[in-house]
Formats: structure tokens, sequence, C-alpha cells
């Protein structure tokens, strides 16, 4: 019987295993992902046979040589990423496979959540967990005909965001607003929560929610908190309009979705092409949601967004930001950037 | 005994069975159990799950069970070392073991 070694490796620590590594994935039509921290690496003797990759609470690259793939090999690298995921403290698991491993990747414990046919299968480590937070989600229910909802980074709050919330909440019988969760951007979830919770107070008809795992996070969503670099991973994000449309919608009874219009951002403008193909258009058991874009607002002929607030804060120009942005935030900036950079003329 | 925080226990090998456990809310106790064997012996991984979970005490959390055709007392070992794992140690009792 063939002896299997296992073990860990993170990528920059070792270049060589590294191009095994590609050569492994791509032996398997797939692509190493930049965004891993870690590798399992298994061998047998010098070869390396098996891998699978972990970024924080997401396994990807899983790949077993051909002449390897059984049952068994599998449920042991399966075996070690769990345990690997454990001692760095990631138990809720998510995982990106190939449709086409689905049922082996089912022998890992991992369930089917949603899938882009062809392409790419995201799957979850737990049979209970997305049910268990669409019942959550459920008991938020609020009658109408129209029901609509928005997803905000709001990184941070701005005036378009204001806007965009103002103008939903008046077309719909009630409105459902979303900030995403992940601690990826410049302003803490805390922080931009706080943000929109208080920046909307005054407009009716509406219920400010906690993001979650299953709404733009590193796991439905890995390239949208890479934009600053200009990755596009076109088709993946029908795995992050496809859950909302199967699970979160449903839930609460979503009948629309509103986004701002994107003229600056190649990335959100794609999302939001993407997102009237996977709410709307794209065949799945799950009801069409209808998407509107609203204009985004302009002040002086610019469009308002984050990242023209964020540029402003990196040259310390809140006297510029305060066009921008609502007093909350203006209220904010100043008092995170107190001291630190100059606040503009008359501010006290 | 009480589940404070995540935890797993086990692996997915053959004869083997992977327990994760996490804190539940409101007294529910959810057992969800996935075996490759279920029909024939469903009834009595779940007994041995439950009883086990029983003697620690345990009665809120959510308990996942992935089997792969494990013995009575492999799937006892596993279920007590997650909870174990998942309710840190301060107050064992190994009398109820």
């Amino acid at each position: 019987m063939a002896e299997f070694e296992f073990y860990a490796v993170r990528p920059e620590d070792s270049p060589r295993e590294m191009q095994e590594v590609n050569n492994l994935l791509a032996d398997r039509q797939l692509e190493v992902d930049t965004r891993v921290e870690v590798f399992v690496l298994c061998r047998a003797g010098e070869r390396l046979i098996a891998c699978g990759g972990l970024d924080q609470n997401v396994i990807k690259c899983v790949a077993i040589a051909q002449d390897f793939s059984g049952e068994s090999l599998s449920l042991r690298l399966g075996s070690e990423i769990i345990a690997l995921a454990s001692q760095r403290g990631r138990f809720h698991l998510f995982l990106y496979s190939a449709p086409h491993n689905r049922d082996l990747l089912r022998g890992w414990g991992f369930y089917p959540l949603v899938e882009v046919p062809g392409l790419v299968v995201l799957m979850e480590n737990s049979p209970i967990a997305l049910q268990a937070y669409c019942e959550s989600l459920r008991l938020r229910r609020e009658a109408g005909r129209r029901i609509g909802s928005v997803v905000l980074n709001a990184n941070p709050f701005t005036l378009g965001h204001h806007f965009l919330v103002k103008h939903a909440a008046a077309e719909c019988d009630w409105l459902h607003v979303f900030v995403v969760k992940e601690d990826a951007s410049e302003f803490s979830y805390a922080d931009r929560f706080a943000l929109v919770a208080q920046g909307v107070t005054g407009i009716d008809r509406l219920t400010v929610h906690q993001g979650s795992d299953y709404i733009i996070s590193r796991a439905t969503f890995p390239s949208y908190f890479l934009k600053e670099r200009k990755v596009v991973d076109h088709g993946w994000a029908g795995i992050d309009l496809l859950l909302f449309r199967e699970y979160i919608a449903p839930a609460l009874g979503i009948t629309h979705r509103y986004v701002g219009t994107e003229p600056l951002d190649v990335v959100t403008n794609m999302y939001n092409t993407d997102m009237k193909y996977w709410l709307h258009d794209a065949p799945s058991g799950a009801a069409a949601i209808a998407v509107v874009e609203v204009p985004r607002v302009s002040i002086n002929g610019d469009p308002i967004s984050a990242s023209a607030v964020r540029t402003l804060l990196a040259k310390g120009d809140l006297a510029e930001i305060k066009k921008l942005v609502p007093e909350i935030t203006l209220r904010f900036l100043e008092k995170k950037y107190a001291g630190a950079r100059p606040v503009g003329a008359g501010v006290s | 005994m009480t589940i404070t925080k995540q935890a797993i226990a086990g692996t997915l090998e053959s004869s083997d069975l992977l327990v994760k456990v996490a804190p539940g809310n409101e007294g529910k106790l959810d057992i969800v159990i996935h075996s490759e064997v279920i029909k024939q012996f469903g009834k009595q991984i779940r007994r041995v799950v439950t009883e086990t979970l029983a003697k620690l005490g345990i009665s809120e959390g959510t308990v996942v069970v992935e089997d792969k055709g494990a013995l009575d007392y492999a799937i006892r070992a596993r279920v007590q070392a997650a909870v174990l794992r998942g309710s840190g140690p301060d107050d064992l009792n190994w009398e109820q073991l």
C-alpha cells in the first residue's frame, strides 16, 4: 500500500513547491488562487499527488492526481484540511469546487449551496447553517407587494447611499438594507454598520440587517474585496447573487433589488450587469427579482462615491468630504482622524 | 457541561466519523447525522450520540455527525472529544464518562 505523507505549507515559504502545486492544478484544469494562505500537500514518495488550499474560512484549489483519484485519498485530504482549519480557529467552512467534484466533496461533510453551471459550486460544511440564517430572517418579514432590498458596503456611508436608500424606500412597501459584514475594508464593520443605522434614521418602512457570510463575503464573492487590484471574476458573481435569489430573498419576500449606477468603478459596474442576469434572467428555481438601477447623485458633475471619500480622506481634505457625506459620517471622520489630519476651517 | 465554542473531533476516513459541535441558542439541541449506512444503522447511531450527549449533560447546541461507518465505541469517543474541546476542560468530571 502506498505511503502518503501530508503536511501544510504557506505559499510564500516554498516557491518551488508552489510550482508543483501549479502543475497539479493545471492538470486538473484549475488555477492557483493567490489568496490561499496555506496549502495541505500530499506526497507519495517524492511525487505531489494531492493538494487543497485554505483562504481563511474558504477551501479552494483542491486537486488530486488523476491516477490517485479514489475516495479514500480524497477523504484523508479532506480530514487534513478540516483539521488544519480547526487549528486556525476556523470551523464554519465554505468550499469552492468544480461542479463535477460535487459528489466527491459531499463525502467531506460539505453541502452544495449554489452552482454556476459548468464553472463552480459553493459548498458549506453544515447542512443547517444557511437554513437557520434564513429562519432568523423570516422572523423579520414585512407584509407588502413590493419589498425592496439594498446591499451596502458603505465604506463609508455617503450622501449617495442615503439617496439610494431613501429613493428605494419611497418606491417600496418595505425596504431591507444589508450592510456587508466582511472586515476587509478601510472602515470596520462595526463603524460602517453604525453609520448606516444612524444615517437612515428618519426614512420610514425599512429594516437595517446585519451582514452575514452569505451576502458579499469572502466566501460568496472573493473578488469583491480585491477590486482595488482590478481583478474581475465575472462568472463568480453568480454565486453571491444566486444565494441572494434562492435563499435570502425568499426568506424576506424580497421582490426588488436596488443599486446605484456605477459610472466610475469597472468591477462594481460589471457586478450591476451580472446582477440583472443572475437575479432576473438566469434560469433558477427561485422567482426572478427585479433589479432597479438608481442614477447616482452627483456634486459639481462628479458622482458621489465612497472611494472618492477615501481618496479625499487620504489627502486630509475634510472640507471637500463635507459635500459628499451626511452629517453623521462627517462627525465620525472628524472624530476618528482628529489631530492626525487638518480639519476644514470653521469646523469645531 | 455546556458547549461554549466550536470544535471538531475525528476524521472522514472509513470506519471513523467527524463530529462538529457549536454553541446553541434558546435551549435547542440540534443533532444532525449523515451516514453512509443511515438506512441500516441510522437509529443506532442517533441513540449512541444522544446517550453520549446526555451523559455529558449537553442540552443545548448544534452537533453535526459525518459518519463513515464507525462502530459505537468510536462514535462515543469522537462525540466526547468534540464536546470536551468545545466546552473547555474546567468542569470535567471523568466519572460521568
